[in-house]
């Protein structure tokens, strides 16, 4: 156990200072240290970071940093009104349950800002993801017995009575069915939707001092937007209907393979589906792979994502890398369609308008559409360098669309200029947007993110080309 | 006019069937005994020899809930359950079996298992309670607490099953699941405290 005086003492190093009003970062570390030595009631999500240890303090106070920043050019007076609210509201943190990790994650992505490294912040993109409490066997057991009004040992041939895997919302059991078939049966944490439902307000108020900047409403709206996803991920039936429809898109040719779902063991709460053997990318990478096999995979991402995307309109929102499966035989599995973003008309239209004008090299086009993205009228509403930016990221995005021939994932040129524009916007405050851009992004990097720990390459263009004909097809 | 045991068994069990329907659709406090006579068919003077008083009659579907949920418990423990666990598994195999009787339970519970003093001590309710706290006694004892806990340790389980119970009867969410998240929370707390894990540390770093 450390002692409170070498803690001060390391948080003290390792927060940022602000030169003009706090050189030492005392005030800062001070306030972090008053906070966090306060107790805040803990809730049933039990293994999450307790606030007191150095490495939590100090993502709180980059995070605690970062709000105060909003208010650098404000006179004294209002300040100290703003350190105080700001105060109150760090101190709610501590009672979020469901979302805290996550927020803390963000913490620790403004530590690691200014010298990012494309590996670090990679790990730190495909891990932001959440996490239920662990639940024991007696849970799962009443969680059955509410769903379906019997034991899991009577409604399976096996059950593992360990999970063998955290999801989001809950865990996951394997099993094997009275038919035969190994399956994996993902349980929902009891009562998950309330936990989240307090995590957003507790994070409003927390973000509370924002409220005078320009961009509150921008934030609020994507902070619903958010709710409304992970709360539509509380309904299992839901996740089902989309493995049904996306198991439909693919033909045995393709190598990807949705698990299928065993609906008279699927509810709203629990969902049984197909075992797919196999590994996640750390232990696939273990295994040494050539480049072809990488090649191979991220093929079949690609595929696998734009197939989606141009058939059914869907973002996959969440490209946690615990979704994909690389089975031996060499396919790719896709698991877990809990979060996904379906497009709506506009959305849909809107999107590829965007990519349309960027492979038209339409400027005007693409002004245009940046600017509705960023929630502008007209890209002259827009200061040219926020447009710029901006610009400069979506080309980012399509060129992997416009290289004849294998693009290469795992340049580390290519992904680093990403997240020099994600960087760069953000410390501009360029972050106006549509809340659809949260999951388009959450996509991009992700799943770019993967591609580049799989140091993979494919024909990108020529998977675009033939993915989109679908579009052709079912607009004519 | 005698009648036979067949009969009073026959009597007894009609009572307590109609009396759920009725609790279920008026509340417990708007019924009367005379309510529950006219649906059983029998004067509500004879009823009076089956159950002394409403809440008595409240109570012993309550015991039998009880015995019912401990009988379940003792089928469905597999013996691999840590402490946490099966006091998870025993509070939550009562609850199921009280389930029928929840939308009418809050005033009866209140009543019949008030830890506070009161002139008449509901006799049933006492039974309830001892059966209850004997068998999670005997849980803890099974994990190897040499000592019965002392009363302490006991009224702070209780404190804490009233509070479950209290909960449960307001829980508007489906299958009463926020119920079932607050056992689990409630059960690995109080075991951390009687291992001596303390509160002063607030749980967080608990396991």
């Amino acid at each position: 156990m450390l002692s409170e005086e070498f803690l001060e003492q390391e948080l003290l190093k390792a927060l940022p200072k602000d030169r003009n009003t706090d050189p030492a970062g005392q005030s800062l570390a001070n306030l972090i240290a008053g906070i966090s030595s306060k107790k805040v009631p803990v809730n049933s999500f039990f293994r999450v970071w307790i606030l007191g240890s150095l490495q939590a303090r100090v993502a709180f106070g980059y995070l605690a940093y970062w709000l105060r920043s909003r208010f650098s050019g404000a006179e004294v007076k209002r300040r100290l009104k703003s350190e105080a609210h700001l105060a109150a509201a760090l101190q709610l943190f501590g009672t979020m349950g469901y979302l805290r990790g996550a927020v803390m994650k963000v913490g620790q992505m403004l530590a690691n800002l200014p010298e990012v490294v494309p590996e670090e912040f990679a790990e730190v993109l495909s891990a932001l993801h959440f996490e239920a409490p662990p639940m024991h066997y007696s849970l799962v057991r009443e969680v059955f017995l509410d769903e379906f009004g019997r034991e899991p040992e009577e409604l399976f041939a096996s059950f593992d009575q360990q999970a063998f895997a955290a999801a989001s919302l809950g865990q996951v059991h394997r099993a094997r069915l009275l038919s035969g078939e190994e399956v994996a049966v993902k349980i929902q944490y009891p009562g998950i939707a309330r936990t989240i439902k307090n995590d957003l307000r507790t994070l409003r108020l927390l973000l509370q001092p924002l409220c005078l900047t320009k961009d509150w409403e921008d934030t609020i709206a994507k902070l619903a937007d958010i709710e409304r996803m992970l709360l539509l991920e509380t309904d299992y039936t839901k996740e089902a209907d989309h493995c049904r429809r996306a198991r439909a898109v693919f033909s045995a040719e393709d190598r990807v393979v949705v698990p299928e779902i065993y609906n008279g063991l699927s509810s709203k709460r629990v969902l049984t589906s197909e075992y797919l053997p196999g590994c996640h990318i750390n232990e696939y990478l273990q295994s040494s792979p050539d480049q072809a096999e990488r090649d191979h995979f991220t093929t079949l991402l690609t595929i696998a994502t734009y197939r989606l995307y141009y058939r059914l309109h869907w973002l996959p929102a969440d490209p946690h890398p615990g979704n994909f499966i690389f089975m031996e035989d060499g396919r790719l599995g896709l698991i877990d369609f809990g979060c996904t973003l379906v497009l709506d008309e506009e959305e849909w239209r809107d999107s590829n308008a965007a990519i349309q004008a960027a492979l038209d090299r339409d400027i005007l086009a693409l002004n245009q559409a940046i600017a509705s993205a960023c929630r502008f009228n007209h890209p002259d509403d827009m200061e040219p360098d926020h447009l710029e930016v901006i610009r400069q990221g979506f080309y980012w995005f399509m060129e992997p669309w416009q290289q004849e021939g294998l693009f290469d994932f795992g340049d580390k040129a290519f992904f680093l200029r990403g997240i020099e524009n994600v960087i760069e916007a953000a410390r501009k405050r360029y972050t106006r947007s549509v809340p659809m851009t949260i999951w388009s992004n959450r996509f991009t990097f992700g799943g770019r993110a993967f591609c580049y720990k799989l140091q993979g390459r494919c024909e990108f263009r020529n998977i675009f080309l033939r993915e989109s004909a679908w579009r052709e097809q079912d607009e004519s | 006019m005698r009648i036979s045991e067949q009969a009073k068994q026959d009597n007894r069990i009609r009572i307590l069937e109609k009396a759920v329907d009725i609790f279920t659709t008026k509340g417990f406090d708007a019924t009367t005994t005379r309510d529950i006579a006219l649906a059983a068919g029998l004067a509500t003077g004879t009823l009076f020899n089956y159950f002394p008083s409403k809440e008595t009659l409240a109570m012993t579907m309550v015991t039998e809930a009880f015995r019912q949920g401990r009988e379940d418990f003792q089928r469905r423990r597999t013996g691999d359950e840590d402490l946490a666990e099966e006091l998870f598994l025993f509070i939550a195999s009562g609850l199921r079996r009280l389930r029928p009787l929840r939308t009418f339970l809050g005033p009866v519970l209140e009543r019949s298992l008030s830890p506070f003093p009161r002139k008449s001590v509901c006799q049933e309710g006492e039974a309830a309670r001892q059966g209850h706290l004997n068998a999670v006694q005997g849980i803890i004892a099974g994990h190897g607490f040499a000592e019965a806990p002392d009363y302490v340790a006991m009224t702070m389980y209780w404190s804490l099953y009233l509070g479950i119970l209290a909960f449960w009867a307001n829980d508007t969410s489906p299958n009463q699941e926020e119920t079932q998240a607050l056992i689990d929370y409630a059960t690995r707390m109080f075991v951390q405290i009687i291992s001596g894990g303390g509160p002063g540390k607030g749980g967080a770093d608990a396991e």
